[in-house]
């Protein structure tokens, strides 16, 4: 829209607007994609136009008590100078939201009712596990791992003392 | 066997599965670093308050990390290709042994003085006598000569089974027409469990392979009962 207002010359429609008029049928809106554009980043703290392009009247008037001594001014009327170059302080860009809490919960809240659903499939689905993991068959399975001597070097054989007959402290 | 939960190797019966537990550690000890490194790196630039973007030209780094992942390969490489080599060594076996992987059974044939040949079947969960490890157990073992150099030859009657023994650091593929070896030294006697390790059918799961490593003298009797047996 700079663009525009220095070439008016040449004519509005010779140049991309925001209107957008194609055989007279209607009106699309079209971006301005190609002009520079304003944004907050914290990288890159000057953004390459001002936020407030069409002043009003007090804003016209402070812009030209801004050419005089800065010394002269309020402090409202620095602010009010910042807020015309810029949308958001820093202070405002830079913190953070509580977006986090409900993302967290929402996770707790998925992960409980996938064992909820889990605990049913156990119940209702599955049938029974094969009879050798009662507990009286583990531990004659545990004391044959044990005799056989299974891994004695850092594994389980060797974790269990021989002579006292009992795991090693 | 694996105790429940277990999360590493078993311990090693042959060098070969030494030296692999001993290489397994050094790379892992190495992934770790460089894991703990890249995790330090990601935190520290998510938590950072610095912006600067338009940095250009540090050529000093860029040899950094261009040369020390080179000199980390480098590192892993040497003793990982120490160990291939080492799986290939000639050596002298006493004892050839045909392994033949049919579906679903294993059949081993000792034929090197007489003809001794059975099949080995899972024992199914039912059958289990109390203590026995299910899908484990078969109802004969492989009986080899501890401290002896063996050869394996592992091949396949019908389709592809593969031949492993974990504590033996032991995995061939069971091809059907052809003769894969290999090679071992069982240093400890006892008995070590593997399963077929190719997708062979509906009771993949349910061949297993049975090793067991005895004195020379129990050997020589077992295969005489075995042959008489027979």
């Amino acid at each position: 829209m700079l663009a525009t207002r220095a070439l008016h010359l040449v004519g509005k429609r010779a140049i991309s607007t925001s209107v957008c008029l194609r055989g007279g049928h209607g009106v699309a809106k079209v971006e301005e994609y190609t002009l520079p554009a304003y944004f907050d980043r914290r990288e890159n703290p000057l953004p390459d136009v001002c936020y407030v392009q069409n002043l009003s009247p007090e804003q016209k008037s402070l812009k030209e008590k801004e050419i005089g001594s800065w010394a002269a001014l309020s402090n409202e009327e620095k602010i009010a100078l910042y807020r015309i170059s810029f949308k958001q302080s820093f202070a405002e860009m830079n913190q953070g939201s509580s977006e986090w809490k409900s993302v967290v919960g929402g996770m707790m809240f998925l992960i409980g009712f996938t064992g909820l659903v889990v605990l049913w499939q156990r119940k209702y689905v599955y049938g029974p596990v094969p009879h050798t993991f009662d507990a009286e068959y583990k531990a004659k399975e545990l004391q044959r791992t044990l005799d056989m001597r299974m891994n004695p070097v850092e594994g389980f054989a060797s974790k269990w003392d021989y002579e006292n007959k009992q795991w090693k402290k | 066997m694996a105790h429940p939960l277990q999360l590493g190797f078993q311990d090693a019966a042959s060098p070969v599965m030494e030296e692999l537990l001993h290489f397994h550690d050094h790379a892992l000890m190495v992934v770790f670093l460089i894991s703990t490194l890249v995790l330090y790196i990601i935190l520290a630039m998510i938590s950072t308050k610095l912006t600067n973007k338009f940095i250009l030209d540090s050529q000093e780094i860029e040899i950094i990390w261009t040369v020390l992942p080179a000199v980390i390969l480098i590192l892993i490489a040497l003793p990982s290709l120490r160990i291939l080599y080492l799986m290939d060594e000639i050596n002298d076996p006493h004892l050839t042994i045909k392994a033949v992987g049919h579906q679903w059974y294993w059949s081993y044939e000792y034929t090197d003085y007489e003809d001794l040949g059975f099949d080995t079947y899972m024992i199914p969960t039912q059958d289990l006598a109390p203590g026995q490890f299910r899908l484990l157990e078969a109802d004969h073992r492989m009986v080899v000569p501890v401290e002896s150099p063996l050869r394996v030859l592992v091949t396949a009657e019908d389709v592809l089974h593969s031949w492993a023994v974990p504590r033996l650091g032991v995995k061939m593929d069971a091809v059907p027409g052809r003769l894969n070896q290999t090679a071992f030294i069982m240093f400890r006697p006892g008995i070590f469990y593997g399963q077929c390790s190719e997708i062979c059918g509906a009771n993949h799961s349910f061949m297993p392979i049975v090793v067991e490593a005895v004195p020379l003298e129990h050997f020589e009797t077992w295969s005489s009962l075995m042959l008489e047996g027979a």
